[in-house]
């Protein structure tokens, strides 16, 4: 260090100069090994990069159970938002179409049975598809909803007329006359082109 | 690739330590190899005992391996390294209850002498003799020999040499004259004698 310095300019940096040049000492060449050894014997030791700080970090226990924890949590949630996007089968209405061969054999019986009423006659499944338009309007949660009604529905599909009837015949023979009248009021309503008085007595003479 | 041992002679010190601090074990041997002679002649002349030189030397680099501290504020590398062995110097004088030279307030007017030895031609006949240097040197109030050799070990600027003995920088600029105009005087006499 006390080799390269400038040029001299001054009397005074000459004899700063004189003295670098001709000074005498230096550390004893044991002191010298002694230090550099301490130093390398005593250096830090290197710092992990992040990489290898993540690792280390990873082989915790405790960071090893917090990891799988917040993994586990992380594939639950994109179960649970990847499970509507693989449900656009159920877009189409598929109640109706379940419920479809439940409903036309008793169509279909109910044709051979009265030929002229049963094609006026609404068909079970002719409602739910009639709830399909809206439904496809609706979010997913709601189509989800309905789409659990509509299974239900198909799953039980509605009393046929001959069905609803006799139940007015057995309400009629129970003496519950104002619910079997009541009951008449709504077949009625539903089924305006019947003539349920006539069916209702052909019924009974059977 | 650049060659490590190249990019290191290359560094700043305080990058040096830097980086030793960071495991680069091979960077504090050139940091150590830059500031070992002017830190050793520091001590020396400033104690005038190998020895105790020896001993606070080995103290403050320990103390620089050992610490996890960096230079502070404005101080720089060589700044914060010669202040810690002054420091231990004092330290030392203190423990052992030896009185420090460097409180001592010295007069520097009542001994400041005419120098009539500022002819460059007159420098080239000052005595080379390592002793002679030495004698001379020991010959000086100890505040200016400490400026002196900071100054000529240390390559410390002035300012530098103020902010670490905390003395005002005037003060440090007439310590440095009057020792270098005695010491011109007492090694020229060396010579004629």
């Amino acid at each position: 260090m006390t080799d390269a310095k400038q040029t001299p300019s001054s009397p005074d940096d000459e004899m700063l100069k004189h003295f670098r040049d001709h000074s005498s000492g230096e550390p004893p060449a044991h002191l010298d090994a002694f230090i550099l050894a301490t130093a390398h014997r005593e250096a830090p030791a290197p710092k992990p990069n992040l990489w290898q700080r993540w690792l280390h970090a990873c082989q915790q226990p405790r960071w090893q159970v917090a990891f799988a924890s917040l993994v586990g949590v992380a594939l639950m949630l994109a179960l649970v938002q990847r499970t509507p996007e693989q449900l656009p089968n159920y877009d189409f209405a598929p109640a109706p179409k379940a419920s479809a061969p439940a409903a036309k054999p008793e169509a279909a019986a109910r044709s051979l049975d009265e030929p002229t009423g049963a094609m006026s006659a609404p068909a079970p499944a002719a409602p739910m598809a009639e709830f399909s338009a809206p439904m496809q309007r609706e979010s997913i949660n709601s189509e989800m909803a309905d789409e659990a009604k509509l299974s239900k529905r198909a799953a039980a599909p509605a009393k046929s007329l001959d069905d609803q009837l006799r139940e007015v015949m057995r309400l009629q023979d129970a003496g519950q006359t104002q619910a079997a009248e009541a009951l008449m009021t709504t077949l009625h309503k539903r089924f305006p082109k019947e003539n349920l008085a006539a069916k209702l007595k052909e019924m009974q003479k059977k | 690739m650049s060659d490590p041992a190249i990019s290191s002679t290359a560094s700043s010190d305080e990058s040096l330590l830097a980086r030793y601090r960071s495991g680069d074990g091979p960077a504090f041997e050139v940091l150590y190899a830059r500031h070992r002679q002017g830190l050793y002649r520091f001590l020396l002349g400033l104690s005038g005992k190998p020895e105790l030189a020896e001993e606070v030397y080995q103290e403050t680099w320990l103390s620089l391996i050992r610490s996890t501290s960096q230079p502070q504020g404005r101080a720089n590398f060589r700044t914060w390294l010669y202040q810690i062995a002054r420091n231990r110097l004092i330290d030392h004088w203190r423990k052992h209850g030896v009185h420090n030279p460097l409180h001592d307030s010295y007069d520097e007017q009542a001994h400041a002498l005419i120098d009539d030895a500022a002819d460059p031609e007159q420098l080239l006949s000052l005595s080379r003799d390592g002793q002679r240097l030495e004698t001379a040197l020991q010959t000086l109030p100890a505040d200016q020999r400490e400026v002196f050799l900071l100054r000529a070990h240390g390559d410390l600027d002035l300012p530098q040499i103020a902010t670490l003995t905390e003395t005002p920088l005037e003060t440090v600029k007439s310590r440095l004259r009057y020792a270098q105009q005695k010491l011109r005087r007492l090694l020229a006499e060396e010579v004629l004698t």
